[in-house]
């Protein structure tokens, strides 16, 4: 684990030292391996014909001591060995292989092909740098990865013309209603609002994005929020399999009085019977621009066909600027079977506002990082989440707030609760108050509720501060019911058994109204 | 042929268990009950006896219960009836098993029954789970309620009104019908709608349990309600309020057995029958003047008179 430690923040001092992505690969490997000459630090072009051959030379790049031996026949068996523990693995390297190889979405033109394709570039890179996370680095300790590893993972399919699913499939949405869709990780075509709106807010697919937005708005932010990641893998994953981008825009001063629905839905997927399971993996990505004084309420929901087996790997990026403000609601309702993953990023300028309210009930296993970056002072930033782990479940939240301004103001309320022997819940809330961020006023509190025997939280509530003028607070409780409680419960008509739902439901409610 | 008159009245509620009689322990009062019973009995033919005779409530017989962990006995052969529109009273010393026996009749899981019967509405009470005895529409307020922190009091109350509700087979109440339901309850309580807000107990003055849980009383509409200690830890006023919410939900068709201590309580809400309570029996019963004389004389002039 030290190793795994020393390693990434050897990374995040090379990130910020360098500013080029290729070289940032390398130094990456930097304390593992020989630094490779300048000469070949640029093999990950990942165009369309070129890009298997770049992506074999990376596959063997870790275990290339030099290049003298690397021609050595005798010398593969070793370098295959070397790169399990080293450099990315086969299983990591046929699933990147399968997402280079996706085609965009159809209607996407040539600026908005360019855009993706560098942001896959970008991603390609840091994938193949990074390992699959396994129990042995810190940020997966509670998060057991290895039942997706021995599964299958196939990309999804890009709906054809005749089965593809539009808003209208969806009786939630009304005219009146502003909504968007994705459709097995794809902007439907019917939920672009194109430009109709006069004071130019904008909802929809890259695809239908006007030109000179895209070169306003997209091309300078789209993936910036990576570098604050520090490489996540997952967020990598997603930038390698992308193949439409969802675009929000609200300009300058416009405040938009009705939420914004946007529906993540996965359709496709394998089924529990063949020889091992395969997962149908879907890549959303979305992309939040919050103009200075503007406002709006987006509500994100994850919901997919049961019984199936599928894997959504979401990225959501805000960029929020000066007195910007959002309300984010997140429901994730997964089917049971599936595999949820999200990475939220937000970048919060001058006296801008997030909050967000979370709610997560379905999956098999749920993973949510969550990242807020203030860059600048007078920031107000709210999290509620509420998780609830039955039956076989993860539900895992990692969050993190780096408050590097003044006078910031931040809250987050963690809860969850752990119904069954199987369900596992995992808390890790960071919140690092740096140097100049004083008179920050941070308040932490995470309370777990287990309902069986031996169910099982695991919660790291955690601050980092440095200065010296701030009003934090962090605490957590972790509480079963007790037997006087469960007889106060029945005597007043109520039982575990056949109340629990609506009894968590009012426990997790109070996290949403604080 | 007493309580055989009182076993046919019993199960004229429920045909579908099978009561074995049991030989009752003759007092005055349950043979003058009795007779009239027979009367009722007698006329009654189907459904159309409830306007002639109130019913049998709660009818025990010889229960027995224990401590579960140290089978120590507490109640040893307890016999009583509550019929409809009835009010009774179980006085007794610290100890007597006053407390023991209203927690064995709402199934409280650190006493076990021993032996005796306990027929609620002509169904065998004991073999249910404390909250199918609830949804019966038995009630008991606690001595000292349970704080359920994380919780808030109007989310209970409508979750709990509504489980009791389900098992009538009513349709459940939504937050805004809900709120009609409870305004007049909480206004004859003389309670603070903010109250409402707060999380189940937690926090709560001794004054406030009682009197939320007199609210949930309302709110259950309970055919017995079994008051334990309804007056301990009140002030004058505040047990004139609960008191008064207690008189305005008496109907024809129910009953309530308090367990108290003093007077007091029983000048607000007047006892049809008193019962002492003495080493896990019940020794004596008489009407309000008992608790009278009680209090005049402690229950050294009980026993005395006895």
């Amino acid at each position: 684990m030290a190793v795994a430690t020393v390693a990434t923040s050897s990374l995040h001092l090379a990130c910020s030292s360098s500013a080029a992505g290729e070289s940032k690969v390398l130094s990456r490997r930097g304390p593992c391996l020989l630094a490779p000459a300048p000469g070949r630090a640029s093999p990950l072009k990942l165009v369309s014909n070129g890009s298997r051959v770049s992506m074999r030379i990376a596959r063997k790049g870790p275990g290339v001591k030099n290049s003298a031996i690397a021609t050595n026949e005798a010398s593969l068996s070793e370098q295959k060995s070397s790169t399990l523990s080293f450099g990315p693995d086969v299983f990591v390297l046929d699933l990147a292989e399968k997402l280079e190889e996706l085609d965009y979405a159809p209607g996407l033109n040539t600026t908005a092909k360019e855009v993706l394709s560098r942001l896959r570039e970008r991603s390609a890179e840091a994938t193949l740098s990074l390992q699959w996370p396994t129990n042995k680095v810190e940020a997966y300790r509670y998060t057991d990865l290895r039942f997706l590893k021995n599964s299958g993972v196939e990309p999804a399919s890009l709906p054809s013309q005749d089965s593809r699913l539009e808003l209208s499939n969806f009786q939630r949405t009304s005219d009146e209603n502003m909504c968007m869709l994705f459709a097995d990780g794809v902007v439907s075509s019917s939920s672009s609002s194109g430009l109709k709106d006069q004071a130019g807010v904008f909802y929809g697919g890259l695809s239908s994005l006007p030109e000179d937005y895209v070169k306003e708005y997209v091309i300078p932010k789209l993936g910036e929020s990576v570098d604050w990641i520090n490489g996540d893998f997952f967020a990598s994953l997603n930038g390698l399999g992308v193949r439409e981008l969802g675009v929000i825009i609200v300009p300058e001063g416009v405040k938009v009085q009705m939420p914004l629905h946007v529906l993540y839905y996965s359709s496709q997927g394998g089924s529990e019977g063949g020889e091992k399971p395969v997962y149908a993996l879907s890549s959303p990505r979305l992309l939040v621009f919050i103009g200075k004084g503007a406002e709006i309420n987006i509500v994100e929901e994850f919901i997919g066909e049961a019984g199936k087996l599928y894997w959504a790997n979401a990225v959501v990026e805000f960029f929020i600027e000066d007195e910007g403000k959002v309300q984010h609601n997140y429901v994730q309702n997964q089917a049971r079977d599936a595999v949820h993953i999200k990475q939220t990023c937000v970048a919060q300028k001058e006296s801008s506002s997030y909050e967000l309210v979370e709610a997560v009930i379905g999956s098999r296993l749920n993973r949510h990082n969550i990242h807020i970056q203030q860059l600048g002072p007078d920031t107000t930033t709210k999290m509620n989440s509420f998780l609830l782990a039955g039956q076989s479940q993860l539900q895992d939240l990692h969050s993190r707030l780096i408050l590097s301004h003044p006078r910031g103001f931040a809250r987050q309320l963690h809860k969850c609760i752990v119904m069954h022997s199987s369900g596992h819940c995992v808390f890790d809330g960071n919140v690092k108050v740096n140097r100049y961020a004083q008179q920050t006023d941070a308040g932490q509190l995470s309370r777990s509720l287990l309902l069986a025997p031996r169910a099982t939280v695991s919660v790291k509530p955690n601050l980092q501060i440095i200065a010296d003028d701030v009003k934090c607070s962090h605490g957590a409780a972790i509480s079963d019911l007790e037997e006087d409680q469960i007889f106060y419960f029945q005597a007043r008509a109520l039982t575990l058994r056949q109340h629990g739902a609506p009894w968590c439901f009012h426990l997790g409610g109070s996290s949403a109204a604080i | 042929m007493d309580a055989m008159a009182c076993f046919q009245a019993a199960s004229a509620y429920s045909t579908r268990l099978a009561v074995r009689p049991l030989p009752l322990q003759s007092s005055k009062r349950s043979y003058s009950l009795c007779i009239r019973n027979v009367a009722a009995t007698a006329t009654q033919q189907e459904s159309s006896s409830r306007d002639v005779s109130p019913k049998i409530l709660l009818q025990v017989q010889g229960l027995t219960a224990s401590v579960a962990d140290s089978n120590t006995e507490i109640l040893k052969g307890i016999d009583l009836t509550i019929r409809e529109g009835e009010v009774h009273a179980i006085m007794g010393k610290n100890g007597s098993g006053k407390s023991t026996f209203s927690k064995v009749l709402v199934g409280h899981p650190d006493y076990q029954v021993t032996g005796g019967a306990a027929i609620f509405k002509g169904e065998n009470l004991l073999e249910k789970e404390p909250e199918e005895r609830s949804h019966a529409g038995l009630f008991m307020s606690f001595q000292s309620p349970v704080e359920v922190p994380g919780v808030s009091n109007m989310d209970f109350l409508r979750m709990s009104c509504n489980a009791r509700r389900a098992a009538q087979g009513q349709p459940e109440l939504g937050p805004l019908e809900f709120y009609g339901f409870l305004s007049p309850k909480l206004a004859a309580l003389n309670m603070a709608p903010t109250f409402l807000d707060r999380n189940v107990n937690e926090g709560f003055s001794g004054g406030e349990k009682k009197r939320n849980e007199i609210l949930q009383l309302a709110v259950l509409e309970a055919d017995l309600a079994i008051l334990d200690e309804i007056d301990s830890g009140l002030d004058v006023d505040a047990l004139r309020d609960v008191a008064n919410a207690v008189n305005g939900l008496r109907k024809s068709s129910n009953a309530i057995l308090m367990i108290t201590h003093y007077q007091r309580l029983l000048d607000y809400i007047k006892p049809d029958f008193v019962h002492i309570m003495e080493q896990g029996q019940i020794v004596k019963t008489g009407d309000a003047s008992l608790a009278k004389q009680l209090e005049a004389g402690g229950y050294q002039a009980i026993r005395g008179g006895d």
